[in-house]
């Protein structure tokens, strides 16, 4: 793909996240309860850990043979009655979906919360193409008319708090003022059942799609996904094609963790395998299906042996709740629909590492995504491979670098070692005289002492002491 | 449209993999450990299983047999004050005969074949049977045919499952393997308990878009 002339900057967007005391406080309250959910749950299983291996090698044998089960899903979906089409890039995808609507003289559409979605705007295109539509899921709709973006892979207003909802819908509905949860969500479910009753065309993305059976899964807990496979006559899945796995059975696998991973629930409220027209004499379920399945920079990453392996990713969030880093920040400051340790990863990997070069930086290599990731995707490896690969690119700083070479030049010789230590001593040792604590230091070591004090060094090194000891 | 660029996408992909001819002999998919995977053996007492499940996933569950069901049921829909009911149309359902008993107490009890979807959104209630229900998770699987409607388990508030001992299968890899023995469906939906969400601050709501309250008639 090519590189994005998109702006960002990462330690701007995080700082103002990290003066945002609100904000702070509800991600660090809602990734806590789903971390805290996500371990009880993992430990109801056999074995967590060799069933997270397992679900990883059944997604790298999809991902190590995906030309064969991609054809193998194509014929199968063909073969239930259900339209396939290929979308390169994201452009392609929103214009098939376009011509699918215009096609079938589909005005309204509903529908559920998807990432991939989200990834090629594909809900503001359709709009300003005229069509109306609308975001189901509960999250989704309350980013969609607070003109706001999603913050976290599965729970998408984790930033926001129930007054802003209040708020907004207050606002949007013409009510009075009300922040309770339940009138809150009762309010939304009146205005969208009434969308759900009129749409022609539903939409979903998917969670797997299974290629020797060519049907989709969603899971869900509202029920909204459920009203878009239902109610419309024409259905369209939109899906990255990495999302393969082989057979029914891998489908076990997969629900026996994702929903432990996600939200520490042993099953989502609704499982939805679907992917068929409805057959003849049925009154509800949609007369039309379309599965497209997106590229959008996957093969470039597949092409990628080292990478390929981040393709495994079911989005299930549990990385996020468990990096220290997302806690602090949240969502938004990665610039990105992908958040968190594994957006780090593959927000660089889809649009490009020069524009994104901060957010392999964007993490303390802790290994807590690796640890709770249910497809064994090696995080913090592949973060240490990109920081390498920014080296290699030469896009760290100028001075950086020249930092680097300095450094190399006085460690390869004993002697320069020893005088810059000695040197290095002598001044922090004076620093320390007044108090006995380092308080300030200069330029690019200031932000240690700003937020901290440090001890002085010993008055004698460690080398003085092996000699006077010996 | 785009099917005329189908054989080239398959060849992207397989030139990212670093071939250039589709593999010759068929991919054979990691071995499922069931040592591992399994959470419920086959030979396990399910019905005990399940109904603890059933509980943990916030469905509400009443014992029943032949004899009383009709009665209970009843009892049920009136004391939620269901008017207008939906049902689906299997041999089960049938055998109760609940149409001139539920009509002796002004509830309007209509099969799937009398419904259209717009009267489907204002029903009270929707009665229906299932394909699986499954004792690891309690999920129950619906199977939608042209006798079982969608609408019947998805728009009212209010869901009644009549569940038998029969239907029980152990553990998810039961249910898909029991999936796999058919033609692949149009659909198939798990329920597992009332529709919620926890979007607003995290606080749990039931019943966002599908029924908040399930009611399971586990018939002995």
């Amino acid at each position: 793909m090519p590189e994005t002339a998109e702006k960002f900057n990462f330690n701007e967007l995080s700082e103002k996240a990290l003066g945002d005391k609100r904000l702070m406080l509800a991600v660090a309250s809602n990734t806590q309860r789903q971390y805290d959910g996500r371990q009880q749950r993992m430990a109801e299983l056999p074995n967590p850990d060799a069933l997270r291996e397992l679900a990883g090698q059944i997604k790298q044998h999809t991902l190590d043979n995906l030309d064969f089960y991609l054809q193998q899903l194509v014929d199968s979906v063909r073969r239930n009655g259900g339209h396939v089409h290929f979308a390169s890039t994201g452009d392609d995808a929103r214009r098939i979906i376009l011509n699918i609507a215009k096609k079938a003289g589909c005005k309204r559409i509903i529908k559920s919360k998807s990432m991939v979605s989200e990834e090629i705007e594909l809900a503001h295109f359709l709009e300003s193409a005229g069509l109306d539509l609308v975001e189901t899921d509960l999250g989704e709709f309350i980013v969609q008319i607070s003109h706001d973006k999603p913050s976290h892979l599965v729970a998408p207003i984790m930033h926001k708090d129930r007054a802003s909802i209040a708020r907004l819908f207050s606002e949007y509905f013409h009510t009075p003022y009300n922040d309770d949860p339940e009138s809150l969500t009762k309010q939304a479910r009146a205005f969208l059942r009434d969308k759900f009753r009129h749409a022609d065309l539903g939409m979903t993305g998917a969670n797997f799609l299974i290629a020797q059976t060519g049907q989709v899964c969603v899971v869900e807990n509202e029920g909204n996904a459920r009203q878009s496979i239902t109610t419309p006559r024409v259905l369209v899945s939109l899906v990255g094609i990495e999302k393969i796995i082989p057979r029914l059975d891998d489908l076990a696998v997969m629900l026996k963790l994702l929903a432990r991973s996600a939200t520490g629930q042993p099953m989502t409220i609704y499982t939805n395998i679907f992917g068929a027209p409805r057959q003849s004499g049925e009154k509800d379920g949609s007369e039309e299906f379309h599965l497209v399945l997106l590229d959008n920079g996957r093969t470039e990453i597949l092409a990628d042996e080292e990478y390929r392996e981040t393709l495994r990713c079911i989005r299930c969030g549990a990385c996020l709740n468990a990096c220290p880093v997302y806690r602090k920040i949240g969502g938004h400051a990665y610039g990105s629909v992908y958040p968190g340790p594994i957006g780090a990863l593959i927000t660089p990997l889809f649009k490009g590492l020069g524009t994104f070069k901060d957010l392999p930086q964007a993490s303390s290599l802790c290994g807590a995504c690796y640890e709770a990731c249910p497809v064994k995707i090696n995080i913090p490896k592949h973060l240490i491979n990109m920081r390498r690969d920014i080296v290699r690119q030469h896009l760290n700083g100028r001075l950086e670098r020249m930092f680097y070479r300095l450094w190399a030049w006085g460690m390869r010789s004993p002697f320069l070692y020893g005088l810059i230590g000695s040197l290095q001593k002598f001044d922090l040792r004076r620093r320390a005289k007044k108090t006995g604590w380092i308080q300030k230091l200069p330029m690019a070591a200031s932000g240690w002492t700003q937020v901290r004090d440090m001890p002085p060094p010993a008055r004698k090194t460690f080398h003085q002491l092996w000699k006077d000891r010996n | 449209m785009s099917d005329t660029t189908e054989p080239n996408l398959i060849a992207v992909v397989r030139k990212a993999l670093g071939r250039d001819q589709p593999i010759s002999t068929v991919p054979i998919p990691p071995a499922i450990d069931e040592s591992i995977a399994r959470l419920v053996d086959t030979g396990a007492d399910l019905r005990p299983l399940f109904l603890q499940n059933a509980a943990e996933a916030k469905f509400h569950i009443d014992l029943v047999n032949h004899e009383n069901l009709p009665e209970k049921l009843a009892a049920f829909l009136k004391s939620q004050n269901c008017q207008l009911v939906g049902m689906s149309i299997s041999p089960l359902l049938e055998k109760l005969d609940l149409k001139e008993s539920l009509k002796s107490r002004d509830i309007d009890l209509k099969t799937w074949d009398e419904l259209t979807l717009d009267v489907a959104y204002e029903l009270d209630c929707g009665i229906t049977d299932v394909w699986a229900a499954v004792a690891e998770t309690a999920s129950l699987a619906i199977l939608p045919d042209t006798k079982h409607g969608r609408a019947l388990s998805l728009f009212p508030p209010i869901h009644i499952a009549i569940v038998e001992p029969k239907n029980l299968v152990a553990d998810l890899l039961d249910l898909t393997r029991k999936m796999s023995a058919i033609q692949p469906p149009p659909q198939i939906t798990l329920i597992t308990g009332p529709s919620k969400t926890a979007d607003i601050e995290g606080s749990l709501v039931t019943g966002v878009h599908g029924p908040g309250f399930v009611q399971i008639f586990f018939l002995e």
